[in-house]
């Protein structure tokens, strides 16, 4: 149980890379080589700036944006790997950010101090809460979500792989198709809505699935 | 621009690799003359060209239409509208469809008239629209594909038994014939669109494949059925010879211009007064967005016709020349590996194919590899034109040898594999006999069959596409089990499912 380990300051930090399609793989896997145990993947659409072809129409370029997360020292030295690696200082080679993590459920690397500390402090009413699940589970998620005062969630389609999930197929590296979950939740409500999906899906044993939890600094439309 | 760039290198990836086995054959066993051979590279720039904007067409109009079309015929939430839109759309999308044209012309010639061109057309194009409507209502009322599968290939199967050998070989090719390089991508986002409203993720990404799959059996059926009423049990007419060598290298291609452009733009006309009729009622897109589709269609307008100008002007001629060279060496083992590697070739430069593969690709998030699908495609294209040219030189070998124990196993197989890959397995069997395949493939298959004696360049030639839509059906099936196996999680126990 990930829950109980408490550490002195909020110490999990969650990086972001945007890249070009294709790249996001081959992200993960050198991730994986510095020691970070997994990613996941979510495919995006980036804008072009060219007026003729915003004219036209032709805008879409296909981006991969590659989750990652892991203790803030090795956060911040695989990241600084990586950028070597794919030289995000050039343009047109991705962008890399970081955010930090209050809460995380369902890894063995990485312990989390819990949450009540953290909402308390910084009188935080909102809490970004996301979960990823295998495919077709985030509906499972959702309802759980609600019986614990959620109103709603939002899914996202994405794959990516945990330490539990390496294969491979020749030459290429499979990666299961993942559902990530986003649902803002009233700090109050966190616990409960955290406690009852980790019950529902068993987060706790390893394999499935992943929670974590960011503070929403400010929100808008959300209704009582 | 890294946009167009990035589908040029894709174009390039699928089309370098079958002009550079024809340049190198030149060389080496199968000269080519200098004026065909000029042409053949010159066809492969346009086509380079002419795919690249097709592509950048499709992505940008014809898949938004397909896409909306589909939401908006579920949204209405009536059965009644889902039937009729798909019969309408079904109806004209394939009477407007050249290959359908092209084909019928070829029945009405070799039955000496016994089946009307007009006729074949038009009970083609009610085949196709019967099954696009059975398609989306199995889309809505989630009736398993692999079980409707089962049915419509029971349906054929039964028919077949009252079919004449050749005309098995005609309606089974009539299906990848109708099915061209419009109706795959609008077929496709239209799947799409119904499915991704399904709230299940599962069945949503599963639904997305299998429409194409069943609406390529409408004109099996149909077919069938027509020959089984006209009581034509034998071929009797034959083709007529197809038009005459010219040694210009240009003015070929001149001539051929405004044929093919008339052909597509009949072809694309129903999509487009479809599309403004939906726009007026019931998508009203902003301005710019308007824009963007109709720049799409103008796209796969110029793309398509620039496409099939170089396939049909600069590759045809050769594929049949490089044929009947390499069946005229003695040792007919450098015709059976030229039909593999060319088989593999070509499928890689379809165009359907990269829309197939992008939408897989899309649809689970990159968790099937676009590069997998493209591999076992080939290879099972690979497989088919070897087959093939196996069967002309030996003439003891009967289609249906082929036809009935390789469909048998590939309904079979949609029992035992994840259900996604029975969709997109399916769907790649329609995808698989494009322009590409119908012009190249077609043509050297018939180049062997005029060198080979006892060969009969009609007889053989009718069962080509049949078996290029065969083999990516068990193909991709392989590539399903192997991904099954493959994705376990290791040091678990699997508790899924």
């Amino acid at each position: 149980m990930t829950m109980n380990s408490r550490a002195e300051a909020s110490n999990i930090e969650l990086i972001r890379v945007i890249v070009n399609y294709g790249l996001g793989s081959k992200l993960i896997k050198a991730a994986k080589r510095h020691g970070i145990s997994g990613g996941t993947i979510i495919l995006g659409k980036g804008t072009v700036n060219n007026r003729l072809l915003n004219y036209i129409g032709i805008t879409d370029i296909r981006k991969e944006i590659v989750h990652l997360a892991a203790e803030k020292e090795s956060a911040y030295r695989v990241l600084e790997k990586l950028n070597k690696e794919f030289e995000f200082h050039k343009p047109n080679h991705g962008i890399a950010f970081t955010t930090t993590i209050c809460g995380i459920f369902g890894t063995k690397t990485m312990q989390c101090k819990s949450l009540e500390e953290e909402s308390g402090a910084d009188n935080i009413m909102y809490h970004i809460i996301t979960v990823i699940v295998d495919r077709g589970k985030a509906e499972e998620v959702i309802a759980a979500a609600t019986k614990a005062g959620s109103k709603g969630g939002t899914i996202i389609n994405a794959r990516g792989s945990g330490i539990h999930e390496t294969s491979k197929m020749f030459a290429m590296d499979i990666e299961p198709e993942k559902e990530v979950v986003i649902i803002l939740s009233e700090a109050d409500k966190t616990e409960a809505i955290i406690s009852m999906v980790r019950d529902h899906l068993k987060i706790d044993e390893p394999g499935n699935g992943i929670i974590f939890v960011q503070n929403a600094n400010r929100t808008y439309g959300i209704h009582k | 621009m890294s946009v167009i760039i990035s589908k040029l290198i894709e174009v390039l990836y699928s089309v370098l690799p079958i002009t550079a086995i024809v340049v190198f054959l030149n060389f080496t066993l199968t000269p080519i003359d200098t004026p065909l051979l000029m042409r053949f590279v010159f066809g492969a720039v346009l086509i380079i060209i002419g795919l690249t904007v097709f592509l950048l067409g499709v992505d940008i109009g014809i898949t938004p239409i397909g896409n909306m079309m589909g939401s908006a015929i579920v949204r209405s939430n009536k059965i009644v509208i889902v039937v009729i839109a798909g019969l309408l759309l079904g109806f004209f999308i394939s009477i407007a469809e050249p290959g359908l044209h092209i084909l019928a012309g070829q029945v009405d010639a070799v039955t000496s008239g016994l089946i009307a061109k007009r006729n074949i057309v038009v009970v083609v194009s009610i085949g196709i629209a019967m099954l696009l409507s059975v398609g989306l209502a199995r889309i809505v009322y989630n009736f398993p594909l692999y079980k409707a599968l089962t049915v419509l290939y029971g349906i054929i199967f039964a028919l077949a038994l009252f079919s004449s050998p050749e005309f098995i070989a005609i309606a089974f090719d009539a299906s990848g014939a109708t099915t061209g390089a419009l109706m795959i991508p609008f077929i496709l986002a239209l799947a799409r669109g119904v499915s991704q409203l399904k709230k299940d993720s599962k069945s949503s990404e599963e639904d997305s494949f299998g429409l194409l799959a069943i609406v390529c059996t409408g004109p099996i059926i149909s077919i069938m059925i027509m020959s089984i009423l006209a009581k034509t049990d034998k071929i009797t007419g034959a083709l007529p010879a197809t038009e005459t060598l010219s040694t210009s290298i240009i003015t070929p291609f001149l001539l051929n211009l405004p044929f093919i452009a008339g052909e597509i733009v009949i072809a694309l006309a129903p999509i487009l007064i479809i599309f403004l009729v939906f726009q007026k009622t019931a998508f009203k897109l902003t301005r710019p967005a308007l824009r963007r589709v109709l720049f799409g269609i103008l796209f796969t307008f110029i793309g398509l016709v620039l496409f099939l100008l170089g396939v049909n002007t600069g590759f045809m001629e050769v594929g049949s020349i490089v044929g009947y060279k390499m069946a005229a060496i003695d040792n007919h083992w450098y015709v059976i590996l030229a039909g593999f590697i060319i088989g593999m070739v070509t499928i890689l430069a379809e165009p359907t194919v990269n829309v197939l593969t992008h939408q897989i690709e899309e649809v689970t998030s990159g968790y099937v590899n676009r590069k997998a699908v493209m591999v076992a495609l080939a290879l099972g294209v690979a497989l088919a034109v070897t087959l093939s040219i196996i069967r002309i030189l030996i003439p003891q070998i009967q289609l249906w040898h082929y036809l009935l124990p390789g469909y048998f196993f590939a309904v079979a197989m949609t029992y035992f594999i994840p259900k996604l890959f029975v969709g997109m397995a399916f769907d790649s069997g329609g995808v698989s006999s494009g322009p590409m395949t119908a012009t190249f493939i077609l043509a050297f298959t018939q180049g062997v069959a005029e060198a080979i004696e006892g060969a009969n360049v009609l007889l053989d030639g009718f069962g080509v596409i049949a078996t290029v839509t065969m083999m990516p059906l068990i193909a991709v099936q392989i590539l399903g089990f192997i991904f099954k196996i493959r994705t376990k999680k290791g040091g678990l126990n699997d508790n899924e499912q």
